[in-house]
């Protein structure tokens, strides 16, 4: 089935996640669909798979245009798609899970069903057991079952988004030739993912999102370099920011190593001096993530030590961290920096405090009206932080750390927000060198990488790579470091 | 939210009373019964003397403090359904110091009270501690510490603490006078319950809405982990939140014991626990609605045994009343939040 | 949204007050209003059932006499409601006489009764008068259900073919002792007298439970007890507690093939069960009981007293007459019942020996002297049980 996307366009608020988006899929082929977190793939296949509509534009498929108002009619007209985490029932049975939306479910279709499902697995290679419960598989057990039903449930395309988080590289690979039998077998297979390995893999063809356009499609083989650049953007010359005096060392991470189940950051030695700006670069999901939550003091290192500020802080808690002026801003601003539900005043009253039993809501409301003026935040003191929009939330959260900060980490601190909101945060970011402010950030986006950082340190499947001198390091070379080769 | 027609407001607003009003007339008029009459008969049965009004206003006792407690757990985004319990710790506490202390009504009764505090405290800290630490959830928590209470109340009363003449159904032996809070005159009301249940709702309204402990535990309500990330110890005040709720609810067995039943009796929480949970949901979560529902729900309780004597009905009909009025409330405020999406 | 919910609670109290309507019932002159307060449901196949019933009879034994009653009068059913909250109400109706049915009612009883010094208070199974705790305005009344529990004493001992006999108790107090010890009589008298054993040959065995019926983690559990009982040699098992564990465990072992019985307690159907391993029920009759205590009212013969009355001698099963009862159960064979029924003529006549010397307590101590004949008081405050009995005594 041939799938084409016309202008297609949606919006979240103000932040544009598809952009006059058109492309065509043809039929028979794996597709990768390669981008960066918030490059508008995962919203890409959920118009197409009837989960959201798009707000204009048009789906074509094999010619004809289609709207779904829902995932089941999208599967009706031959669509499914395998989400990140597993949609299934966990207290049914596999084979209940497997007949769920076939519409049917009578004892002599059981045993029909039953076959349908023994021949599927057998067919792939998979090794499901009918009357086990969906809770007791693995994620890439549950994966196999979710590909199992819809293919019974007659699909033509099948969307991955994805699918390799969290499943083991026996599984992966099993996944893998199940992929490539589908495609021989003419079904339309749209891989979803920011792992350039696995998109080299797989894919004939690969299409590549960037704040929610398509920056470029190429054809197999790729080169990793080209699929880098396009997702991180092109770097111009360096925007000549005033150069701040650095001071003494204020981070110091000797050996550090971080685990979580799915990846190992080792190894990460770094000091960094007050004043300064390193940028962390490198595909989501590299480590660097890992580290900055390290040195904020929210997750626990496995071995290794941070020293702030010559006091050995390695297993403090995280408000200790406070205290010691560290402050950490999430990319998840309504997750895990603001509290949706609570006004700016209220948020200014809890980030001040005052140390009295009872909040002084003239000063808070003093407090939230010179954070509105001073960050040009569109609200009120009593506006509610999830009314704002993306970059007003961005100012906001700035506006509420700590006047003297030792040491400011930060996630994608412009991610979604437009160019003159960018340059006007950067500028009161870099400002906070003056005062002896250390600066942690990560970006996807090597303009503001090259941009605003002193060095760059890039990571690459949880290994950190030597720190680079932004104003010596060329775009060519932190793309090689980006896909995971020396320079 | 869209603007909407008041008329249409105030639709929606007494639309779950008459829905429960609709359902009960079916439910009488199936039964044989005069629904006039017997809404009629609970209404007298709960305001037509000062007596009665006494009685309401000593039903409204452990209500209004259970429910006080509440708020302060709701805030927090908690489910502490374990309030049951609380209410039984503080009543244990209290038995325990009104039998095992000899002295003066003047030192006893504020020692009972103080100890009902205590033991409810304590019984918060437990959950809270098991939600913090062993990371369980509260529901579950509470859940099982109030069939803890329960046994050992059981244990209490048939062990340790049963009268000389062998245990029964009625509880201990009646505490001695000096543990017996005053009441006023030949009423039922005793004036130091009615006050520091009054004075319970109004401090928790009052912190709640101007404390920065209040505005903490709306951040922690509202999303844990990221008032963990603006510095705000979430798992203390997540355990005090729990020891709040603990000792007003604790107040309210402790003046169960001391106020109403002058002795400790077995379910001596008489399930107000639960029913605060429904007073608190009618509210949403206002503190200053809750003695509104409070007195809704305690005049049903007051009046409704006048039902049976009178009409020969089941009086589990109040039970009905106050179960599908906030049965209705949510079904209602659904509606309207669909209404105010579209 | 807020404010509305405020609104609607004023508007809904409102409109529920403006439709009270003044329907007071009409008093006629003739009628006698008398409250009944329950502690269980009124119907409930047990207790409270049984004294619901005998209120109804004495409405149909008494021109105008009418009851007003509230069942389930205990915290987990009425949380916050006491007893002196429903007398109040129940004297608004007009009640000239209010009876509490339950023990648990005896000290709140007594409390509220002083409140109201005109009003005529009766409080069954209470002994409170006989203690001088009761104010003048309550009277106890109860039956001599022990004469009936000796008879269904002796028709385990008719029955019983291993000579082991056992006693499901409740809690232990004056009254279950009391009536553990008239089973036990009876049953030895018949040992001895129909079946020409030895007292020393027969076993007698009373394991308690804790109390009236099971409580979980409180109790020990009536199932497990009276199962143990059968597998230590037991084949009769009389039931002194108000749920009916003995006949359905003697029905379940008779089903898988034993040769047991069973005597339940408390409520004349609790034969229908299990009929087959019945051999019969003693049980109270309240009815007439009711009639004796209004009329009492009525002429103007209340008085502060303690009741303990014998059973109806010439017919046990006279629903008008016999305060308390004995039901055959179709497990018994016509012999035994020909002996059962003389056993109850000579309880009747007094020439059996039933509470009558010599007659030791459990620990050996003279109770009764030989041809002394015990005083109720004696009987009511059995101190242990008796010598030859084996079970917890305190």
């Amino acid at each position: 089935m041939r799938i084409e996307f016309r202008n297609l366009d949606k919006c979240y608020g103000s932040v544009r996640a598809n952009d006059k988006i058109s492309l065509t899929l043809q039929s028979g082929t794996i597709q990768g669909l390669l981008g960066e977190n918030g490059a508008g793939k995962t919203t890409l296949m959920k118009i197409l798979s009837g989960y959201t509509r798009a707000d204009g534009g048009e789906v074509l498929l094999d010619g004809t245009a289609v709207t779904f108002a829902s995932p089941a009619q999208a599967i009706a007209h031959g669509i499914g798609m395998l989400h990140q985490d597993p949609m299934d029932v966990p207290a049914l049975s596999v084979l209940d899970n497997f007949m769920l939306g076939a519409g049917r479910g009578l004892a002599q279709q059981r045993k029909r069903s039953a076959a349908q499902l023994t021949e599927l697995s057998r067919q792939f290679g998979f090794a499901l057991d009918p009357d086990a419960t969906a809770g007791s598989l693995s994620v890439g057990e549950r994966q196999q079952l979710e590909l199992v039903r819809l293919l019974a449930l007659g699909v033509q395309v099948v969307v991955l988004d994805e699918p390799t988080t969290g499943i083991s590289e026996p599984q992966k690979l099993l996944l893998f030739a199940a992929l490539r039998k589908l495609a021989e077998q003419g079904l339309t297979v749209i891989f979803v993912s920011h792992k350039l390995a696995e998109v080299e893999a797989l894919c004939s063809r690969a299409v590549v999102l960037r704040t929610g356009r398509v920056v470029g499609e190429v054809q197999a083989p790729f080169s990793s370099d080209q699929l880098v650049m396009m997702m991180f953007g092109q770097c111009f010359s360096r925007g000549g920011r005033p150069a701040a005096p650095l001071g003494d060392e204020v981070l110091q991470l000797d050996d550090i190593a971080v685990h979580t189940h799915q990846l190992s950051v080792e190894h990460i030695s770094l000091g960094v001096r007050a004043g300064e700006v390193i940028g962390l670069a490198g595909l989501e999901g590299s480590g660097q993530r890992l580290l900055m939550q390290a040195c904020a003091g929210i997750r626990r290192v496995g071995s290794g030590r941070i020293t702030l500020a010559g006091q050995d802080m390695t297993h403090e808690p995280y408000h200790r961290y406070l205290q010691e002026r560290v402050a950490f801003v999430p990319a998840a601003r309504l997750e895990e920096g603001m509290i949706a539900g609570l006004q700016i005043r209220e948020h200014v009253a809890l980030a001040k405090g005052n140390g009295h039993l009872f909040v002084r809501w003239d000063e808070a409301e003093a407090g939230a009206r010179r954070l509105i003026d001073e960050f040009r935040v569109v609200g009120q003191p009593t506006t509610r932080v999830q009314e704002l929009s993306g970059g007003n939330q961005q100012r906001t959260l700035l506006g509420l750390l700590p006047e003297h900060l030792r040491l400011l980490l930060l996630e994608h601190p412009t991610r979604g927000l437009d160019v003159e909101s960018s340059r006007w945060i950067w500028q009161r970011l870099l400002a906070r060198r003056a005062d002896g402010t250390a600066i942690l950030f990560t970006s996807t986006d090597l303009d503001e990488l090259v941009d605003h950082s002193d060095r760059i340190v890039v990571f690459s499947g949880g290994a950190m790579s030597r720190p680079v001198s932004a104003a010596d390091v060329t775009c060519e070379q932190l793309g090689y470091l980006i896909g995971g080769r020396h320079a | 939210m869209k603007a909407r027609s008041p008329a249409l407001q105030v639709l929606l607003g007494v639309a779950p009373i008459l829905l429960t009003l609709v359902a009960a007339t079916a439910i009488l008029l199936v039964a044989g019964a005069n629904p006039l009459a017997a809404f009629g008969q609970i209404i007298s049965g709960a305001f037509e003397s000062p007596r009665k009004l006494a009685d309401v206003a000593m039903a409204m006792v452990p209500l209004l403090l259970c429910a006080a407690g509440m708020l302060v757990t709701f805030a927090a985004g908690l489910w502490n359904i374990g309030v049951e319990g609380q209410v039984v710790a503080g009543a244990l506490a209290t038995t325990w110091v009104a039998l095992r202390l000899n002295a003066p009504a003047a030192v006893l009764l504020p020692l009972t009270v103080l100890a009902g505090m205590a033991g409810g405290a304590l019984w918060g800290l437990l959950i809270g501690l098991i939600r913090t630490k062993g990371k369980v959830n509260e529901i579950f928590a509470g859940l099982g510490l109030n069939y803890v209470s329960m046994a050992l109340t059981n244990y209490l009363i048939f062990g340790p603490w049963k009268p000389p003449d062998g245990a029964t159904m009625s509880g201990t032996d009646p505490f001695p006078r000096a543990a017996w809070m005053p009441v006023i005159g030949t009423s039922r009301a005793s004036l130091p319950a009615i006050l520091l249940a009054v004075a319970g709702i109004v401090v928790i309204w009052w912190l709640l809405r101007d404390s920065q402990w209040g505005l903490r535990l709306k951040a922690v309500g509202q999303n844990e982990n990221a008032a963990y990330r603006l510095g705000i110890r979430t798992s203390r005040e997540i355990v005090l939140a729990f020891m709040v709720c603990g000792m007003l609810a604790g107040l309210a067995g402790s003046l169960q014991t001391t106020a109403v039943y002058r002795r400790l009796i077995p379910s001596i929480s008489g399930g107000y626990g639960y029913m605060a949970q429904l007073v608190v949901l009618l509210s949403g979560l206002r503190a200053q609605a809750v003695p509104l529902v409070v007195l809704f729900f305690a005049a049903i309780q007051v009046g409704s045994p006048r039902l049976e004597l009178r009409m020969y009905l089941d009086s589990s009909l109040g039970g009905v009343l106050q179960a599908g009025t906030v049965l209705f409330f949510l079904l209602v405020r659904g509606l309207r939040q669909r209404l105010s999406k579209e | 949204m807020k404010r509305t919910t405020l609104f609607v609670l004023i508007v809904a109290l409102l409109v529920l007050g403006s439709v009270v309507t003044a329907c007071k019932p009409a008093a006629s002159t003739e009628e006698f209003v008398f409250g009944v307060v329950l502690v269980g449901p009124y119907n409930d196949h047990g207790y409270s059932e049984a004294h619901y019933q005998g209120a109804k009879y004495a409405e149909t034994k008494i021109p105008g006499a009418r009851m007003v009653y509230l069942d389930k009068l205990n915290s987990a059913d009425r949380p916050g409601t006491t007893l002196e909250q429903v007398v109040e109400e129940m004297v608004a109706e007009g009640a000239k006489l209010i009876i509490t049915t339950s023990d648990d009612f005896g000290a709140d009883t007594d409390v509220v009764a002083a409140k109201y010094p005109d009003l005529p208070f009766v409080h069954m199974s209470g002994d409170n008068v006989l203690t001088g705790e009761a104010p003048d305005n309550v009277a106890n009344f109860f039956s001599k259900m022990e004469y009936t529990k000796a008879i269904a004493g002796c028709a385990a001992a008719l029955a019983t073919e291993t000579g082991e006999v056992g006693y499901l108790g409740p809690l232990i107090n004056d009254e279950t002792r009391r009536l553990a010890s008239s089973a036990y009589l009876g049953c030895r008298e018949c040992w001895e007298t129909y079946r020409g054993g030895d007292p020393e040959d027969l076993r007698f065995v009373v394991n308690w439970i804790g109390f009236w019926f099971n409580i979980p983690g409180v109790t020990l559990d009536p199932t497990v007890v009276a199962n143990d009982l059968f597998n230590s040699g037991v084949d009769v098992l009389m039931s002194g507690i108000d749920t009916t564990e003995a006949i359905v465990v003697a029905g379940q072992r008779m089903d898988k093939g034993e040769k047991v019985w069973a005597i339940p307690y408390d409520y004349e159907g609790a034969c229908e069960i299990k009929p087959e391993v019945c051999l019969g029920t003693p049980y109270f009759n309240w009815g007439p009981v009711y009639v004796e205590i209004i009329n009492k009212v009525l002429d103007d013969k209340f008085e502060h007293e303690f009741v303990w009355h014998d059973p109806y001698w010439k017919d046990l099963s006279d629903e008008d007459k016999s305060y308390v009862g004995f039901k055959y159960g179709p497990a018994l064979t016509e012999d035994q019942q020909k002996d059962l029924e003389d056993y109850i003529d000579k309880l009747a006549d007094g020439k059996t020996k039933f509470f009558v010397g010599p007659l030791n307590l459990q620990d050996g101590t003279a109770y009764l002297a030989d041809g002394e004949k015990a005083t109720d008081e004696q009987i009511w405050y059995l101190p242990q049980l008796l010598e030859g009995m084996e079970g917890a005594s305190q």
